[in-house]
């Protein structure tokens, strides 16, 4: 690496390097059953160069010859991709401790003899079709730059995801549990997933309308999306964010609080610096309904005249392939604080609502926009504060400036799923439509 | 390459093994507004290994060559782990050990047009919508992706394939105040990159449309009747049936299999659907999948009767049903699993204008934003629509999705156009994606469908 980058530094004016090699195994049941176990062993490496305000961007796989690599990426120049960015400096975090070296003790056997005793679990107690996924990985990133950042990095990851399905489809009720080094599911993940399945098996069609809304945490995505839009520094560059020149104003209710936190080492992951190497901390985007902060990568903090905020990743919308991607902003520890009551009390709280336990659809609405509309899968229908039994065909609509202004309250505790940690979120007035 | 990877097989002591190697070069040019954010091209690689034993079959995905051997003991390790837990053991469906190689011939190969040229077509694409005043902002990008693949498998199969897939296209935002309205634009295939040139009318059609939608009224949820618009109709194909054809998914699901036994009657009698990765110049065209089985056209739907499915070997073998040739992988870093390729509800016989007089009062939905299926539901967004009285098409609305229940939607599809058209653009995310997911069908009048609405 270090070979590379000073070949690099000779021809440009900065120039990064970032290596990734990863390591996974995972383990699938289906039907309660062991269907398949994959294994994965991938690295690569990127080339970041920048040259009289010019981008150069290459990658490979394989890196044979470093020199060829330099020369792909002189390759770009003449496209004239601007970059008037400084890479960051020298910057030494504090280990962010998200990796476990008990990892690395985790057999594919443990995994099974995991998998099947969840499945046995869960099947036991149950009518519905058990699936279930234990994985693990181990990742490794390495970030040299020109100006004498040096980073390395190391993370573990153990995770569960379990889901119960209904007969005839892929709607199921779903929660993960997510850890740096194996550990039993707790107890409480089957029971609760269980409790909503074996009370909701009965079909009904209630007449659709205005309703209340409690959205399981795994479903919250939808509306959070419209929010990472709105709220990127490339969305306010572009000038198509309605939340542009708004910082400091109300948006939302006051007991919705959005963070981004990628230094809670408590949760995997947890690091110092973004996939740029700028240093990144909690990060408040709505704080008791204010919009807070935009954030940035280092491209777009320059183009808007701000500091980075440390939200340069190599992601895409879809995930996208690090190696393959260049830094864009990105929000990927997000957060939404918890509210007062547990998701028991909230439930029972329900004159007329539908319990929103699946999503589908949710990147087909107008998203800069805010708007969502999007089936439910499943959606379970509630009433008196009881579940009533489960939509066959239902659709939620709206526009997320409009329904977060009637958040009733949240549970009381955080989930991780997908894209955040999340808690189960109560709205008022959503517009449901059932058929 | 070939003699690498068969000395790679020859060291793994199993029932059956397959390796592919491929290398992945991708072009991707992209706009951001109207400042260029990347240009360029890049080439990886990597290996999927694939082992068979004693009922086992385990998959192995690895990027450098040294790392072949810990990649046959780890794969050996997972069969056997998985031959020791599995209730029913995994078997192959049989199939010729083909030797080929095939490149597709085509009018204007991209690889021989400029990096230069590239960036101009798409300079000048993604100026066309700022001539009008209202836009605020697209998103241009020209993706090329070429996979050259070479396939070995233990049976004596040595197949390599090339295949080459184009796009260029992407989004237009307007924007009034606060309100911003997005449409797609642009187009691709398999077949060339002459099918790139001479888009200047879909650009200027696409930035109109975003304009008149920022006057569009947002649609009223509740139950329509609805003429979806070719577009749509292969969507739905895809998403809220074609899915259910792909073994893999309804395998370990009883009670999915039990409701899609072949023979079972799941539609209007109006209803047939293909999948026929054969067909020339579409964008889901190939030769061999990722298995190295030939792939040929499957009738899945006739009349309304579930007549086939789409299959790997293993599936075929498990349903005791023929090959078909559907296991395809996105690139290097996957296993393969079953796909569909081109997809498509067979035409009909009514015109446009007849399936207007047959609506009457309802929408004209036009093309799809999206979808998503979990069974028996799906769900998918139309990028804007009309209101339809008394058989002809009236004002504009905007902020329309459709959900519905498979089954009851098959039975609701009472008109069939005659206008078959097939996707040139595609992106499939079935944990993997697939860029040549080619879908298509006519205009089709759908009964009692439920709109969500805004």
């Amino acid at each position: 690496m270090e070979q590379l980058l000073e070949q690099a530094r000779r021809v440009s004016d900065q120039s990064e390097v970032f290596f990734q090699e990863q390591r996974s195994d995972s383990v699938s049941f289906e039907n309660g059953l062991l269907k398949n176990i994959e294994s994965r062993d991938q690295s690569g490496i990127s080339l970041r160069l920048i040259r009289e305000g010019r981008l150069g961007f290459a990658y490979t796989r394989n890196l044979r010859r470093p020199e060829e690599l330099v020369q792909n990426t002189l390759a770009t120049l003449p496209g004239g991709v601007e970059a008037r960015y400084a890479l960051p400096e020298r910057f030494s975090p504090p280990d962010g401790g998200a990796y476990d070296s008990a990892i690395e003790n985790l057999s594919n056997t443990q995994m099974v003899e995991e998998g099947q005793r969840l499945a046995a679990e869960l099947g036991g107690k149950t009518a519905g079709q058990v699936n279930l996924l234990v994985y693990r990985s181990v990742t490794r990133v390495r970030l040299i730059n020109s100006r004498g950042s040096d980073l390395d990095w190391r993370t573990s990851n153990y995770g569960v995801h379990l889901s119960l399905m209904y007969p005839g489809s892929y709607n199921a009720v779903e929660r993960s549990w997510v850890a740096k080094k194996f550990e039993p599911v707790p107890e409480a993940l089957p029971a609760f997933l269980l409790s909503l399945y074996n009370r909701s098996q009965t079909k009904v069609r209630p007449a659709g309308g205005r309703m209340k809304c409690l959205l399981l945490p795994e479903t919250l995505y939808t509306l959070v999306w419209r929010i990472q839009s709105a709220a990127s520094g490339k969305n306010i560059f572009e000038n198509i964010s309605p939340l542009k020149d708004r910082i400091g104003e109300k948006i939302f209710a006051d007991n919705l609080t959005l963070v981004d936190d990628p230094r809670n080492s408590t949760r995997p992951n947890a690091r110092g610096v973004d996939d740029e190497g700028t240093p990144c901390a909690r990060y408040p985007i709505i704080e008791k309904g204010v919009l807070r902060n935009y954030y940035y990568d280092l491209n777009y903090a320059e183009k808007l005249g701000v500091p980075p905020s440390g939200h340069g990743y190599r992601t895409a919308t879809w995930g996208g392939d690090a190696i393959a991607t260049k830094p864009r902003p990105a929000l990927e520890y997000l957060g939404l604080a918890p509210g007062q009551q547990t998701f028991d009390e909230l439930l029972r709280s329900v004159d007329r609502g539908v319990l929103v336990a699946g999503a589908l659809g949710a990147h087909s609405g107008n998203i800069p926009n805010g708007d969502f509309s999007f089936g439910l899968a499943p959606g379970i229908y509630l009433e008196g504060g009881e579940i009533r039994g489960v939509l066959e065909e239902a659709m939620v609509a709206g526009n997320i400036y409009q329904v977060l202004q009637n958040v009733i309250d949240l549970e009381d505790r955080v989930h991780p799923a997908s894209e955040g940690y999340y808690p189960a979120l109560f709205l008022d007035d959503v517009s449901v439509a059932i058929g | 390459m070939f003699p690498q990877l068969t000395a790679i097989l020859s060291r793994i002591g199993a029932d059956y093994a397959d390796l592919r190697y491929e290398v992945k070069k991708e072009t991707i040019i992209t706009f951001n507004g109207r400042e260029l954010t990347q240009v360029g091209t890049n080439a990886t690689d990597g290996f999927v290994l694939r082992v068979l034993k004693q009922g086992g079959f385990s998959s192995v995905n690895f990027t450098r060559e040294d790392q072949a051997e810990a990649a046959v003991r780890t794969a050996l390790e997972n069969a056997g782990l998985l031959a020791g837990h599995v209730s029913q053991p995994v078997s192959l469906a049989s199939v010729p050990a083909l030797e080929d190689a095939f490149s597709p011939s085509l009018p204007e190969d991209p690889r021989r047009v400029p990096l230069e040229e590239k960036l101009a077509l798409t300079r000048r694409y993604n100026e066309i919508p700022y001539h009008s005043p209202g836009i605020a902002t697209t998103q241009t990008q020209y993706a090329e992706i070429i996979r050259e693949k070479f396939f070995v498998n233990s049976e004596g199969a040595r197949i390599r394939e090339d295949l080459i897939t184009t796009r260029l296209g992407g989004t237009i935002t307007s924007r009034e105040g606060t309100l911003t309205q997005t449409v797609r634009v642009g187009g691709g295939g398999s077949d060339g990159f002459d099918r790139l040139r001479n888009q200047e009318g879909e650009f200027e059609k696409k930035t109109k449309i975003a304009l008149d939608l920022l006057r569009a009224e947002p649609v009223e949820a509740g139950i329509y009747n609805v003429i979806l618009n070719p577009d749509l109709t292969g969507v739905f194909t895809h998403e809220a049936f074609g899915h259910f054809s792909e073994a893999d998914l309804i395998e370990d699901a009883p009670s999915m299999r039990e409701r899609l036994t072949l023979g079972a009657l799941l539609g209007n009698e109006k209803v047939s659907i293909t999948d026929d990765p054969t067909l020339p110049g579409q964008l889901g065209f190939y030769r061999y999948d990722d298995e190295g089985v030939a792939v040929r056209p499957t009738a899945l739907l006739r009349r309304g009767v579930l007549v086939g499915r789409l299959h790997s070997r293993r599936t075929a073998a498990a349903f005791g049903d023929p090959v078909s040739g559907h296991c395809v992988a996105e690139d290097y870093r996957y296993a393969p699993i079953i796909r569909m390729g081109t997809i498509y509800l067979e035409p009909g016989e009514k015109s446009f204008q007849e399936l207007l007089f047959d609506l009457q009062d309802g929408l004209y939905l036009v093309n799809a934003l999206g979808g998503q299926t979990s069974g028996e539901n799906f769900t998918f967004g139309a990028e804007y629509g009309y209101r339809v009285r008394g058989g002809r098409v009236r004002e504009m609305v905007r902020d329309i999705n459709i959900s519905g229940n498979l089954y009851q939607t098959l039975q609701r599809i009472t008109g069939v156009g005659l206008d078959l058209t097939l996707s040139r653009t595609g992106g499939c995310g079935k944990g993997q994606l697939n860029v040549r997911s080619c879908h298509g069908g006519p205009h089709v009048l759908m009964e009692q469908m439920v709109i969500g609405g805004r």
